[in-house]
C-alpha cells in the first residue's frame, strides 16, 4: 500500500509514500480519490493534461491536489487514473483519466499544508497530508 | 509531549501554558474546560495547534481555546487568536477554508403540537427545497454583475430581490454585510466553484434542523428574542461553499512566498499570514469579506426556501407558522474590532476559527434593539442532541475579546465513527427517539453520529459558569436535513 490513513480528529489525513516523487504526487492523488468512493457511472471517459507549480515541492504537492478538487468541481468530473507525465521540484505536467458524473462530485474542500514535510525514507518519500472535508 | 502539567490552573476551568513553553511563544495560550475537557483536547493535537497559533507576530494577550477545542490543519478548531494592527497579521489558515461558516436561528409562534402532524411533510418539503449534498445547485443563475453584488452587498442584495426583510437584516452578524469586501480580489476560480452554489446546504456537518424549544433558562431575554417554550425553531447551519474555499485556497497559497518575503518564521505553513495592513493582508482581507457575505447571503437564500417550504405545507392547515429570524452568526471569520486590554483601547484583527462572537450589552456593534441585552450566540448540538442559545456578556469582552464557544466539537475521527455505527441504523435509531432524518449519504450520516462529538451540554455549561456565554433557551431536534 503507497498510503494509509492515519486519525484525525476533524478531518482526513494520510500517510502517503512514494519511490521517487513523482510517485507520491501520484499516490497522494489516489489516497484522496479513496476518501470519494464513486462506482462507474458508463458515462462517457475523459481525459485532461494539466501543469501545476509551486514554490517548492511541498507547494506542488498541495496545488496539485487542489487542482485536482478544482477541475472535479467546475467540470463535474471524476478522475481514478493519475499519471505524472514530467515533475521538477517547483512544475508538473500530469494527465488525468476519469469520466463525468452526474451523481454529484468530492466532498473534499481542500488539501492543506498543516505539518507538511516530504521526508526521505529508506524506501524513497514520505509525506502526511491533511485533508479539509 | 504535551500534557496537563504543561498547564497552569490560572482560574476555576482556565487552564494556561506559560510564554516560556516555547521559545517561539510571543504569549500564553488558555484553554476554557473543564478537567474532562481539558483532557479531551489533550487526546489529539489540538493542543500543540494552539501553542502554534501563540507565535503569530503581533498575537496579544494570550491564544485562547475554548471548551470545544479539538483539531483542526494550523489552527485548532475552536481558537480565538486577536493579533495587534497595525503591526499583526492576518491569516487565511486562522479563518479556514469554509469561510463564515455559521448558523442561523429562525422561531416560530406555533407550537410543536401544532405542527407535529405535518412534520414528515415538512421534512420532506425541506429536503426537496433545499439543495443539499455535494456538488448540489441552487436555484439562482448569477449573472457575473450579479455574483459581485453577492460577494459585496451580502444580505443586502438579497433584501433587494425580495429573499429577505429588513429584520432579517437587522438579526445578521454584521447586517449580513460585512464591510470591506471588493470583489476585485477574488478569483475567477473562487467565482466559478461558487457561482451556482448560492441557496445549497453543502455535505459534512451542514444541516437544516427542525427544533422544539425544550427549555428556557433566562425568561426576559428570551421573549425579547421570540423565544418561548414549546415552540417551533428551525436551525441552518452552512458557510461559503466552494467559494470560500477557493478563496483560502489561493491566499494560503500565496503567502507561502509572502511569509518569506516579509521574514515570518512559523512552526506550520497552514499558519501562514501576512501584516493585516500590508497590501497582501488587505487584499485577502477584501477576498475573504466578499467569501463572507457569499455565506450571509447564502444562508438567507436557504432561509427563503425553508419559509416557503413551512408556507407549501403549514398554509391553510394552522395559524402563525411564519419563521423570524432570531440571530445570524458567523463562526470562522477574521474580524477588525476595537477591545479593552489592560486599560487601553485597542484595535486587533481578531480571528475565530470554530468559535463565536459573543459581544456584550452596550455594543455599538448591535442593533438598538439588542444593546441591553447582548448578541445571541447559537450553539448547534450535534446531531440528535440538544442545541443552546446563549447571549453574549460583558466579561466575554473582557475576557475573550467577545467571544464563545461554537458547538460540541468532536472527539472521533469520521473514519472511526464511520466504521462504528452504519447511518441506515443511526437513522432509525433517531426515528425512534421522535427525529426524523432525511439525508442524501448514510456514510456522511454516519460520521456526524453524536458518539463522534462531546457533550455540547457540558461545553455550554462551562462557558455559562465562566459567564464568557450566558444560557437563554435550549433546543431539542424533531427533524434533520443533511446532505
Amino acid at each position: 500500500m503507497s498510503f494509509e490513513e492515519i486519525e484525525h480528529t476533524a478531518d482526513r489525513a494520510f500517510r502517503v509514500q512514494g519511490r521517487n516523487f513523482a510517485e507520491l504526487l501520484g499516490n497522494a492523488a489516489r489516497a484522496m480519490r479513496s476518501l470519494d468512493p464513486l462506482g462507474p457511472s458508463g458515462t462517457p471517459s475523459a481525459v485532461r493534461t494539466i501543469e501545476v507549480e509551486g514554490i517548492d515541492r511541498e507547494a506542488l504537492l498541495v496545488n496539485w491536489l487542489n487542482e485536482i478538487l478544482y477541475m472535479e468541481q467546475t467540470l463535474g468530473e471524476v478522475y481514478d487514473r493519475f499519471q505524472i507525465l514530467e515533475s521538477s521540484n517547483r512544475h508538473l505536467h500530469a494527465r488525468l483519466d476519469g469520466r463525468q458524473s452526474s451523481e454529484g462530485v468530492t466532498h473534499i474542500k481542500a488539501a492543506t499544508f498543516h505539518d507538511l514535510a516530504i521526508e526521505q525514507t529508506p524506501e524513497g518519500l514520505e509525506a502526511t497530508i491533511v485533508f479539509d472535508v | 509531549m504535551l500534557g496537563k502539567h504543561n498547564f497552569v490552573c490560572v482560574a476555576e476551568n482556565i487552564w494556561e501554558i506559560p510564554s516560556t513553553f516555547r521559545d517561539d511563544m510571543r504569549v500564553p495560550a488558555r484553554v476554557y474546560a473543564d478537567e474532562d475537557l481539558l483532557d479531551a483536547a489533550l487526546g489529539d493535537n489540538s493542543v500543540v495547534q494552539l501553542v502554534n497559533t501563540a507565535t503569530l507576530p503581533g498575537v496579544i494577550k494570550h491564544a485562547i481555546a475554548m471548551p470545544d477545542i479539538h483539531q483542526g490543519y494550523g489552527f485548532p478548531i475552536g481558537g480565538v487568536v486577536a493579533t495587534r494592527l497595525p503591526q499583526g497579521v492576518i491569516s487565511p489558515g486562522g479563518v479556514g477554508y469554509d469561510i463564515n461558516c455559521g448558523v442561523r436561528l429562525l422561531v416560530s409562534q406555533a407550537a410543536v403540537e401544532e405542527i407535529r402532524p405535518f412534520l414528515e411533510e415538512i421534512a420532506s418539503a425541506l429536503y426537496a427545497n433545499c439543495p443539499s449534498g455535494v456538488g448540489s445547485r441552487g436555484h439562482l443563475h448569477l449573472t457575473n454583475t450579479d455574483l459581485d453584488r453577492v460577494l459585496q452587498e451580502g444580505s443586502r442584495w438579497m433584501l433587494e430581490k425580495g429573499y429577505a426583510s429588513r429584520e432579517d437584516l437587522d438579526r445578521t452578524e454584521e447586517f449580513g454585510r460585512v464591510p470591506g469586501a471588493d470583489a476585485g480580489f477574488v478569483s475567477d476560480r473562487a467565482r466559478e466553484r461558487g457561482r451556482d452554489q448560492l441557496g445549497t446546504l453543502g455535505a459534512g456537518n451542514h444541516f437544516i434542523e427542525v427544533d422544539r424549544v425544550a427549555e428556557v433558562y433566562d425568561q426576559a431575554t428570551a421573549a425579547h428574542l421570540g423565544i418561548y417554550s414549546g415552540n417551533v425553531a428551525v436551525q441552518v447551519h452552512c458557510g461559503s461553499r466552494g467559494l470560500g474555499h477557493q478563496v483560502c485556497q489561493d491566499y494560503v497559497s500565496r503567502f507561502q512566498k509572502t511569509v518569506r518575503d516579509y521574514g515570518i518564521t512559523l512552526p506550520d505553513r497552514e499558519l501562514v499570514c501576512a501584516p493585516c495592513d500590508s497590501e497582501e493582508g488587505q487584499e485577502y482581507f477584501h477576498a475573504m469579506a466578499c467569501a463572507a457575505n457569499f455565506a450571509f447571503a447564502n444562508r438567507q437564500l436557504l432561509t427563503h426556501m425553508i419559509r416557503h417550504s413551512f408556507e407549501q405545507v403549514l398554509a391553510g392547515q394552522i395559524k402563525d407558522f411564519e419563521l423570524r429570524q432570531v440571530y445570524d452568526i458567523a463562526h470562522n471569520m477574521a474580524k477588525v474590532e476595537e477591545h479593552e486590554i489592560n486599560g487601553h483601547r485597542i484595535r486587533v484583527c481578531v480571528h475565530r476559527k470554530g468559535s463565536t462572537r459573543a459581544f456584550g450589552p452596550g455594543s455599538s456593534v448591535l442593533p438598538e434593539d439588542l444593546r441591553d441585552i447582548g448578541q445571541p450566540v447559537l450553539i448547534p448540538g450535534s446531531m440528535g442532541t440538544a442545541s443552546y442559545v446563549l447571549i453574549g456578556t460583558t466579561e466575554a469582552m473582557q475576557q475573550t475579546f467577545g467571544s464563545t464557544c461554537h458547538g460540541a466539537g468532536r472527539v472521533m475521527s469520521r473514519a472511526k465513527a464511520k466504521k462504528m455505527v452504519r447511518g441506515t441504523e443511526l437513522r432509525d435509531q433517531l426515528r425512534t427517539r421522535g427525529i426524523l432524518i432525511c439525508a442524501g449519504s448514510m456514510g456522511g450520516l454516519a460520521e456526524e453520529a453524536p458518539v463522534a462529538y462531546k457533550d455540547v451540554s457540558r461545553v455550554v455549561e462551562v462557558v455559562h459558569r465562566l459567564r464568557i456565554g450566558r444560557k437563554v433557551a435550549r433546543l431539542e431536534p424533531l427533524a434533520v436535513i443533511k446532505g
